[in-house]
């Protein structure tokens, strides 16, 4: 391996690359390196930009191909971290394969957490609740798929490409306990409109346009109201499968009070 | 209709590229596909109906760490490429709620069986990091992008060929749906609104977290927009 170090930094064109690759974080996504083969090929146009000498980018390319996991949009924020680490690490300051491998490990178990909570447990639902209200009240035009894509799309594609420049300017150090506070306030507020909206579309759909659906309808939404807020309780079975059981219940009755 | 199947086929393909490989943006949950969908064969109804109720039950399936939930995205697609291929032609609402039926239970089954076939496409992909891996190292640079390549065509290549297999089952089974669309419009009366609720109260569960003042949020909404909606109305 050749010990020829730059003193090269990453610059927007750079960072702006990696923002655009970070789109395949997942692309060969695996259960033993999960997002690892992604997050080399994201970081790659920093490692291009920072190792001159070619076996030297290809080891540290095969290094990054490693274990790597996290919440995906959050990921950009680890990448901007880790070129920030790599910039040193050329210009030899910086640590070695061991510390970046444990700076990857902290920053994707912390990213995950606060990630999944924002957008897996929160921005997610809250989108689709917002895409079925508007599907619901205007059923004949597509408001529902356009709200629902870009309430989710918006400010995950904006972390993914900001993510990559905000965690280049802060390095390690990202994880503030302002960023924290911040994201923590952001999924408060979306379970609280989540539970509005969810409170508007559950009137909507026992009387769209103010007309009051049939009794028996009003029932159904009622008893399946009920049995989700049972079955919530526990993970196990998943609500597809419930949901799947009360389709063949269904299937069944009506073949039994037609025959 | 030949341009509406192979741009369902294509749906399939693009909506399996979204869900993980590609960008994550959304754009592969059941409610967008379905409204694409809807344009292409011209029956907004029908799509809507299907994937309202997909959307609802995918809202609550999450990809948590190395979890593979059911598989909504190619799901969806096949639920409303299910129905709005039976419904296209038939000149009754109940034929359409009845396929609005199948294609619903058509999704559900093809997102729960998507798990084992997500699984095995991420062991194919063990397999191409370790030969990435050993590639970059014996000096073949243009290994990750050949990896990253290959990993999304062979996601796409699934999305499309399951909705492939599953509408052609749905051409198999178009005949008996129309026969039998009576009973399953009515079951469809029932079942729809039950599905609602049943999401509805799944994603309350995920916004309220037990907690009393959010529990209170909801009721004071729901009361209030039903009386603005039944009052407002003319």
């Amino acid at each position: 391996m050749s010990d020829n170090h730059t003193t090269g930094r990453v610059d927007r064109a750079t960072l702006f690359a990696m923002g655009l690759r970070a789109n395949l974080l997942q692309a060969a996504w695996n259960f033993e390196r999960q997002q690892g083969l992604g997050w080399a090929f994201a970081l790659a146009p920093a490692l291009k930009r920072l190792y001159p000498d070619r076996e030297q980018r290809l080891e540290r390319l095969a290094e990054h191909t490693a274990y790597f996991n996290t919440q995906p949009t959050m990921a950009s924020i680890a990448l901007g971290a880790a070129a920030r680490v790599e910039e040193d690490r050329s210009a030899g300051v910086g640590g070695d394969a061991a510390s970046m491998a444990r700076l990857k490990s902290a920053l994707g178990s912390t990213l995950a957490a606060l990630g999944d909570r924002l957008f897996w447990f929160s921005l997610r639902p809250f989108a689709a609740a917002v895409g079925v209200l508007l599907a619901m009240a205007r059923p004949s035009q597509a408001w529902g798929a356009i709200a629902l894509w870009l309430v989710y799309a918006i400010p995950h594609l904006a972390l993914r490409f900001g993510g990559v420049r905000w965690g280049y300017a802060s390095g390690p150090a990202v994880l503030s306990g302002a960023f924290r506070e911040r994201l923590e306030a952001a999924v408060r507020w979306l379970a609280v409109l989540g539970c509005v909206v969810l409170g508007v579309a559950l009137a909507w759909a026992l009387a769209p346009g103010g007309e009051p659906r049939p009794i028996a309808v009003q029932c159904a939404l009622a008893v399946g109201l009920g049995a989700g807020l049972l079955t919530a309780q526990r993970a196990r079975p998943s609500p597809t499968r419930w949901a799947l059981a009360f389709g063949l219940l269904g299937l069944i009755l009506a073949w039994r009070n037609h025959s | 209709m030949k341009a509406a199947l192979l741009g369902t086929l294509v749906a399939g393909g693009l909506a399996a590229l979204d869900a993980t490989p590609v960008a994550q943006t959304l754009a592969s949950q059941p409610l967008v596909t379905a409204t694409v969908l809807g344009m292409l064969w011209g029956d907004w109804s029908t799509a809507l109906a299907v994937g309202t109720v997909l959307q609802i039950l995918a809202a609550s399936t999450l990809p948590i760490g190395a979890r593979t939930p059911e598989d909504y995205s190619v799901g969806g697609v096949v639920g409303a490429g299910v129905a709005l291929s039976i419904a296209s032609g038939a000149p009754f609402e109940h034929v359409r709620q009845a396929a609005s039926l199948a294609g619903v239970m058509a999704g559900m089954v093809a997102a729960t069986l998507g798990v084992p076939l997500v699984r095995w496409q991420r062991r194919q992909n063990e397999g191409l990091a370790r030969w990435c891996e050993n590639a970059l190292r014996a000096g073949r640079e243009g290994a990750l992008a050949e990896a990253q390549g290959a990993g999304v065509a062979l996601a796409f290549a699934l999305g499309l060929a399951v909705t492939a297999v599953w509408l052609w089952l749905a051409h198999l089974g178009a005949a008996k749906v129309e026969e039998e669309s009576l009973r399953l419009a009515g079951a469809w009366h029932l079942l729809q609104p039950l599905w609602l609720g049943f999401g509805f109260a799944q994603l309350l569960h995920a916004f309220v977290q037990r907690r009393l003042e959010r529990a209170g949020v909801f009721a004071a909404a729901l009361v209030g927009a039903w009386l603005v909606i039944v009052a407002g109305a003319p």
